[in-house]
């Protein structure tokens, strides 16, 4: 349980207005338990005073259990319509809280962390487990905790009338709030869990099939593979079927237990009736109260599943939240004070959990305004570079300086000030053109951005967008093809104006023609004094550099210096 | 089961009309033993309080009344599972549907979707629709059954109190309209904010590294939060509408409980109402307002079917393709010699072909590469061969050895797109997806015709491997070779072959292209390629430049 105790530790910060959410939830199902309660008294004591003839129909007293009733029904709607205001408010607000700090604990680990989880099934998964995680105070806490409070209220209001009759009621409670769900909630947990499984195997394998259409069609396959999606399917048919029918008994039951247990108030009452204990005009109302009491448990049976979900969803965001980031950030930064020379000596680093050496005695030197040509197979190691000088994975041997300042003392925010990188699976930002180049540098002036766009020869595409700048792009960019994509990227960096450009594969998804331009333009918008450092495949990219370095079996070997 | 019938909501309903049918009749019946149920009780509770009666006189009345309360929960239950088993079937037979007709329209027809997306609505949106079935429309017919059964009981036992439920009912629904579609319209001005609100965090996460590249992941934090308040703001403003409509019901059903409670009081005061009645009306007034509380509560559920129903209607609104590759040709299969396309004009927009008036002619045992800058209709050309795409003018047939020319001769092709892809299984699974029937020797000589014996052999599974996107990992030339390899399976007399040395390094890129060179032989070999590694391997180079296809023997200079 002490995924849940974390979560309320999240909620500490909101604790007065999720009080209050809790104080009305509380106060709507006491309404209306009262309005039931107070309308049977009404009911019998009238027909009481009725039969008792005229002196007892003078003496009672209609007016103030009518004022009562209307009390307990205007207070019910008020209560309910503000309970769901400030709850779904409190709510949302523990999501965004749960984000933001999930936010600051995953960005020390990005790159690791998402090379970890390939798929992306991942973070569309941790988007909805944060979500799940507010929806414990919504759909767990305060129907649990507001039914617990209730339930002592309505027993401490029947044992004012009959303390056998309230222990009744307090039995048929515990079994219907509290073991039934539990029951229940230990019969479908595993059928549960494997669903969960089930449509999680079911969404890769919809991937697969739909990525490779094309592919399965002209083997003849798309028979086999759609059926393949079928057995999935069926399986958790089967598995739904189970559960739905221990949620429907457990219903029953519930409602059996209810009428129940009301039946035993009336007996109990009705024998302290015989006693003289209580009048009779008190049955109808200990009866019809016995029936209300059990309104509150009624969300019940849909929060205890919702707590196991809870559970599994905060026990994934706290496992990747508290997963120590792969580099100890320095206990003390320190600032390049010549960010213009980088030089690796004898640096072996091996990724976690790999076997091989990623690099392995590598020598390199780097200075000031080299136009760096980064070339070998793939694999071998080329984007290494960039998690080395970032610090998104650590290095096991040798000594690596950047402007004279051992890279252990230097973190990536530091780095990102004097280095910018245009990655291979770059990253742009959903919203407008505008609002990437901002995230990318969020001092620049629009001549700036219009500028690195020329460079990155996508200026004419914008100017030719109705909107310009706030063109907007789509998730992840959709609306911009391949090669539009990434020289975006590179007007990003462009736009920075570092002193060191790292680009991974800078051509990739763009024709010779776009490719020959965007390399020109490039070389001649950045200042001599900028270094320039191009991981690349592409010979034509690679012939236009002063300099190239073939990454091979962990090391780097100088492979020619252009004329 | 092919017709697709009526593909809404209300199609999809009546597709399972007998399980919701049934459901109703086992709701309803569950609701006649609900009101017989609360009479006996009344009856019960009037006696002991008001006719002397001790609880030992009222054995038979109790014993009745757990009987119609068995009997009522069992209904109840049956009624559930009902809809549930309907809804489920429907659910699947809706995914398999659409997962079918994705197939018909083929991959050219879905290029402009993502896959994201398309899964999101094959296995949740469908799944969205299913409450829908199980609660929405059952409640919505219960929403008429059981209010009107309790009216028809009140009617019997008050007529004062027949008054108040019966005008106060049917104002519920008036009003929770009038409010529901203000909180529509509330709704629909602030739904793309909510979308990109929502969509926020999600987008931030992916970004995390380019963030820290930019060294603005501490900023990150501040952004997230303040988009979750701006989402929690926007959302509210919806919600405070939204919330009305319950408030309203709320309203209505304890404005009418109080009143029913104080009429009777009065009356029974007076010695005009008889208790058991009055008792009886109070207990039945609620469940006269539960299938409307019930019916709101799955308000829900109907909107996201309705959002859910616009992307799954999406989807089915896509055109299927006219040529079916995976449909086998009737033509009996003498060998092809030779393609050709013939003053081919094709493309995506009528107004701006890719190819124009384009032809050339690709023969058997002479390995052509097809090259070009990228846009050039190089992808354009390989759907046109695939029948993926039809041509809007000219023709595309081939001829095979006794002279006879065919239209369809696409079941013939062996393709491998520059992305093969691998399901999750063996290495023996997956060349299998090509012929179930294939014993391993079969696969042994297909693997070592595409170069991929050795590796999958030095494999401590060999062909037992598992491999996927969940799998162990492959190089991108030995998924390449693994999928050439599962091609030959099918004994193609045309290899097609998308970019198959793209992203791979010079040595997988020698390794692939021999191998392909390899596989061509006796067949029409088609490769498009950039790299010079691919090209050397050529017998013939076709180039595209300007939507025209120049083609000549193995003499034009090409540099990558």
């Amino acid at each position: 349980m002490s995924m849940l105790a974390r979560i309320i530790g999240h909620m500490r910060p909101l604790r007065r207005q999720m009080a209050l959410g809790l104080a009305l939830s509380v106060t709507a199902s006491l309404a209306s338990f009262g309005l039931l309660f107070l309308s049977g008294w009404l009911l019998a004591a009238a027909a009481v005073a009725g039969l008792g003839g005229i002196a007892a129909r003078n003496a009672f007293n209609l007016f103030l259990p009518a004022v009562g009733v209307r009390f307990f029904a205007t207070m019910r709607i008020l209560a309910r319509y503000l309970e769901r205001l400030v709850t779904h408010d409190a709510t949302l607000r523990l999501i965004g809280r749960v984000r933001a700090w999930s936010i600051s604990r995953l960005a020390p680990q990005a790159p690791a962390l998402l090379a970890r989880q390939r798929s992306g099934d991942m973070l569309f998964r941790f988007v909805s487990d944060t979500d799940r995680m507010g929806q414990f105070y919504l759909e767990v806490l305060v129907p649990v905790a507001s039914a617990a409070i209730c339930c002592v209220v309505f027993v401490a209001v029947m044992s004012a009338f009959s303390l056998s009759a309230a222990l009744v009621l307090a039995v048929g409670l515990v079994l219907c709030g509290g073991v039934l769900p539990g029951v229940a909630g230990a019969l479908s947990v595993h059928a549960m869990r494997r669903i969960s499984r089930q449509q999680d195997t079911m969404h890769a394998d919809l991937t697969e099939v739909l990525q490779g259409m094309g592919e399965f069609m002209f083997l003849g396959a798309g028979q086999a593979v759609q059926a393949r999606i079928a057995a999935r399917a069926a399986d958790i048919r089967t598995e739904r079927r189970r559960v739905a029918l221990i949620e429907g008994g457990a219903r029953s039951v519930m409602t059996v237990i209810t009428m129940t247990s009301a039946l035993g108030v009336l007996a109990m009452a009705d024998m302290a009736c015989r006693t003289g204990a209580l009048s009779a005009a008190c049955l109808p109302m200990l009866a019809l109260g016995g029936l209300a009491a059990f309104d509150v448990l009624a969300p019940l049976p849909a929060a205890w599943p919702l707590l196991g979900q809870v559970h599994m969803a905060a026990g994934r965001v706290f496992a990747l939240c508290d997963t120590p980031p792969s580099v100890v950030p320095p206990a003390l930064t320190r600032c390049p004070d010549d960010p213009s020379c980088l030089s690796l000596s004898d640096i072996g680093l091996r990724y976690p959990g790999a076997e091989r050496w990623a690099l392995r005695h590598a020598d390199l030197s780097v200075v000031r305004g080299e136009r760096v040509a980064l070339v070998g197979p793939s694999g071998a190691g080329k984007s290494t570079l960039v998690n080395l000088l970032f610090r998104f994975y650590d290095y096991q041997e040798g000594t690596a300086r950047f402007g004279g300042v051992d890279l252990k003392d230097v973190d990536a925010d530091i780095m990102a000030r004097h280095v910018g990188v245009v990655a291979q699976d770059f990253h742009l930002f959903q919203g407008s053109i505008r609002r990437n180049l901002t995230i990318a540098c969020p001092t620049a002036t629009e001549d700036a951005m219009w500028q690195a766009l020329r460079v990155a020869r996508l200026h004419a595409f914008v100017q030719a967008e109705p909107a310009g700048l706030d063109t907007l792009i789509g998730e992840g960019g959709v609306r911009l093809s391949g090669g539009q994509a990434r020289r975006l990227a590179v007007a990003q960096v462009v736009l920075r104006n570092p002193a060191w450009i790292i680009l991974d594969e800078p051509t990739e998804g763009l024709d010779a023609g776009t490719e020959h331009d965007l390399m020109t333009a490039l070389l001649s918008a950045l200042s001599p004094r900028t270094t320039l450092v191009c991981i690349t495949h592409n010979p034509a990219v690679a012939a236009r550099m002063d300099r190239v370095v073939r990454v091979e079996g962990g090391r780097f070997h100088e492979a020619g210096r252009a004329p | 089961m092919d017709s697709p019938g009526n593909r809404t909501l209300m199609g999809f309903t009546r597709r399972i009309g007998l399980w919701l049918g049934a459901a109703v009749v086992l709701g309803g019946a569950a609701a006649v033993m609900l009101v017989l149920q609360l009479a006996v009780l009344a009856r019960i509770v009037s006696d002991l309080a008001f006719h002397g009666h001790v609880v030992s006189d009222a054995l038979a009345g109790l014993a009745m009344l757990l009987a119609l309360l068995v009997v009522r929960v069992l209904l109840q239950w049956a009624a559930d599972m009902v809809a549930g088993e309907g809804s489920l079937r429907l659910s699947t037979a809706i995914r398999s549907e659409l997962l079918r007709h994705l197939f018909h329209v083929g991959p050219v027809g879905l290029a402009g979707q993502a896959t994201g997306h398309m899964v999101t609505v094959l296995g949740d949106g469908i799944s969205a629709l299913e409450p829908y079935f199980t609660q929405y429309v059952p409640r919505a017919a219960m929403m008429v059954v059981l209010p009107l059964l309790v009216l028809g009981m009140v009617l019997h036992l008050d007529g004062w109190s027949f008054v108040i439920l019966a005008c106060t009912g049917p104002l519920i629904p008036v009003f929770m309209a009038l409010v529901g579609y203000r909180a529509q319209a509330v709704m629909d001005r602030q739904w793309r904010q909510l979308l990109l609100l929502g969509s926020a965090f999600l987008d931030t996460l992916q970004g995390l590294t380019t963030l820290r590249l930019f060294g603005r992941a501490r900023d990150a934090v501040t952004a997230v939060a303040g988009m979750a308040d701006e989402y929690r703001a926007t959302t509210m403003s919806v919600m405070k509408v939204a919330f009305l409509t319950s408030a309203v019901l709320e309203f209505f059903a304890s404005l009418s409980i109080a009143l029913v409670a104080v009429v009777f009081g009065a009356r029974l005061l007076d010695g005009t109402a008889d208790f058991q009645s009055a008792f009886l009306v109070l207990l039945l007034a609620p469940e006269y307002f539960m299938p409307l509380r019930a019916f709101s509560a799955s308000y829900h559920a109907r909107q996201n079917a309705t959002a859910a129903m616009a992307g799954i209607s999406q989807l089915f609104a896509l055109p299927a393709a006219t040529i079916r590759p995976d449909v086998r040709g009737s033509a009996a299969n003498v060998p092809l010699i030779s393609i050709s396309c013939e003053d081919v004009t094709a493309g995506y927009q009528a107004d701006a072909p890719v190819l124009l008036h384009a032809g050339c002619t690709f023969t058997r045992n002479a390995l052509t590469v097809v090259t070009g800058e990228s846009g050039v209709g190089k992808t354009t050309l390989i759907r046109l061969l695939l029948g993926l795409l039809p041509p809007m003018q000219g023709r595309v047939t081939a001829m095979d050895e006794s002279g006879v020319l065919h239209a369809c001769w696409q079941d013939r092709i062996g393709w491998v797109p520059q992305q093969p892809r691998l399901v999750h299984g063996t290495i023996a699974e997956n060349l299998r997806l090509a012929d179930p029937m294939a014993d391993l020797e079969a696969l042994r000589a297909v693997a070592a015709q595409a170069d991929a014996l050795s590796f999958i052999e030095a494999l401590p599974q060999g062909f037992d491997t598992v491999v996927g996107e969940r799998g162990a990992g492959l190089s991108g030339g030995q998924v390449q070779r693994l999928a050439l390899a599962r091609v030959l399976l099918r004994n193609p007399q045309v290899l097609i072959l998308d970019e198959p040395t793209a992203n791979l390094d010079p040595q997988g890129e020698q390794r692939v292209a021999a191998a392909i060179a390899h596989a061509a032989v006796g067949r029409i070999g088609i490769v498009v390629a950039h790299r010079p590694g691919m090209i050397a391997r050529a017998a013939r180079v076709v180039r595209l430049r300007d939507g025209q296809v120049f083609s000549g023997p193995h003499t034009v200079e090409h540099a990558a």
